[in-house]
This record gives structure tokens, sequence and C-alpha cells, in this order.
């Protein structure tokens, strides 16, 4: 079966073509895509623990639709990145692990949103700081560095 | 120490972590893992395998020693895509082609791999001129 993925045209054309188009730009697209899901996450979880006080959890709410977009291109990507060499990365426990953390990292994500948009408009701004929304901030910053840590160590394990 | 604080400190200590294992600019991620750069070691013999191939590309070549030993080589080396800027192409390194090879050798005991290698024609010329960047050490980036 992997075997079978790995041997299609596209799966082949990632991993043997020269071009910069080729994997150079889906392994780059896959970093940005990253950058911009994890990096919009880090700014809700940042204000859940106390940063930026001034702006309410609510107005972060657009966020989630930017995370949606760029956790598509991720998943996009990867999907590509995987099929280029699927029998050696589908051996790999740390890829499942990395699988493993985006997955509750997402309930995460789904969870905070959820908090921050049961707030109401007029609500104070320290409303949102509240105990489970910072908690779940930690759970989901570590989770999200988890992941970044399982993906890069899939180039090492 | 408030939690912010905590947040602070935990920030620059990853950082600092990171830092510590900067790698040479040229090497997309360290080799050092997989291969002992305090060391050199070379070979020569014939191309049996080239596999040209992102994110890395391996060659396989067969030397053999006084006795006629054979040992089967396995160099590391970068992507597809970089390979070519050399001038390198799938067809470039054809199976009995004669190389020569000096690179950092494996750490896995008993195995004969090498990465970062100067691979060249046996008299130790190039083995393609003209690329778009000069052939010099292959670094698996």
């Amino acid at each position: 079966m992997m075997a079978w993925i790995e041997s299609t045209g596209l799966a082949t054309w990632v991993r043997e073509s020269p071009s910069l188009w080729a994997y150079p730009t889906i392994l780059t697209l896959h970093t940005v895509g990253l950058g911009i899901v994890v990096g919009a996450s880090a700014v809700v979880d940042f204000r859940l623990l106390g940063f930026a006080r001034r702006v309410k959890p609510i107005d972060l709410s657009p966020l989630f639709g930017l995370m949606v977009w760029a956790f598509l291109l991720n998943a996009t990507t990867g999907v590509l990145l995987f099929i280029a060499d699927a029998t050696t990365k589908s051996r790999q426990p740390v890829f499942y692990v990395k699988l493993s953390l985006i997955f509750v990292a997402l309930w995460c994500t789904f969870a905070t949103r959820r908090i921050i948009r049961e707030e109401t408009p007029d609500a104070s701004p320290a409303s949102a700081s509240s105990p489970n929304g910072a908690r779940l901030a930690v759970v989901s910053l570590l989770l999200w560095a988890g992941a970044i840590t399982a993906g890069r160590l899939m180039a090492y394990m | 120490m408030n939690l912010r604080r905590w947040i602070e400190v935990g920030s620059v200590a990853v950082i600092g972590m990171v830092g510590l294992t900067a790698v040479p600019a040229i090497a997309h991620h360290s080799a050092a893992p997989f291969y002992d750069a305090t060391k050199k070691v070379s070979a020569q013999g014939s191309v049996t395998r080239f596999l040209f191939k992102n994110p890395h590309s391996f060659l396989y070549f067969e030397s053999s020693d006084d006795k006629g030993q054979k040992t089967e080589w396995q160099i590391e080396l970068g992507p597809a895509a970089s390979l070519t800027r050399t001038g390198w192409t799938p067809e470039t390194l054809k199976p009995g082609t004669a190389i020569k090879a000096e690179g950092q050798p494996s750490r896995a005991e008993g195995s004969h791999g090498m990465c970062c290698a100067k691979i060249t024609k046996p008299d130790g010329s190039p083995i393609v001129a003209g690329g778009r960047v000069t052939e010099e050490q292959q670094p698996p980036r």
C-alpha cells in the first residue's frame, strides 16, 4: 500500500523533481503554514495568559478562520511530503507522535475558540483570562511545541 | 514568580538552547548526529546506484582493496533540487562510473557511509563543470 502510494506519479514528482518548485517549495509552504497556524494560536494563548490585556479576547476570534486556511495548506503540503516517502514515514513512530499531538492541539484550539466566543462582548477584558482559559493556553502552547519538535525529529529518528 | 515571568524565563531558555545547536550556515540541518565531522575517510571505486531525490540523494559505490575485498559505500548527498544546480542529473553517475570520494565517516558501527563528500573523477577532476553553483562538497542539506 505505502509502496504503491510512493510509486504514483505525484509522489515521484515530489521526490525526484530537480525543480525548486517541487520539494523545496512544498516544504517552504509547509513551514509558512506552520508559522501562521502556530503563530496565530500562540497570539490567542498568550492573550489568555494575560499578555496584551487591553485587547478583548473576542476581538481575536477572526484569527481562528486564518488558522483553518493555514491548517488546510499544511494538511495538503503534509500529504504531499508524506506520499513522497510513504514507506519510511509510515514506519516512523515519531510521525504518529506528531500527528497525535497535532490532533489534540487542534482540539485545544476549538475549545479555546468556544471559551472566547462564549464571552459576552461587553464583558470585562479580564474575563477570558479565566483559570480554564489559561490552563488550556499552556497546554496548547506545549502541544504545538511538541508537534513541531516531533516533526523536526522525523529527519533524525 | 508570576505566570508571565515564568513564560519569559522559559522563552529565553528555549531560545538559548536553540542557539547552542547552531549549525554551519551551509547546512540545512546538522549532519553531526550521523557523521563525525572530526574525521575524514576516502575511497575510490565504481558507482553501483545513484538515488537522485529529495530531500537527500544517495550515491552507492563499490571499492576493492589489494586483496580484492569489496566494500559498498553509501554517500549521503543534498537534495535533487540542489544537485541540479551543480549541473548533475540522475544520469551523471551511471553504474560503472569510476569515482573518488572523501568525506566524513558515518558514526554507525561497521557501516561504510559518508557525508559532506568531495566527489571527483579518479584523477581529481570535477565530475561535471559549468553548473550554476560550483561543484565542491555536497553536504546533506
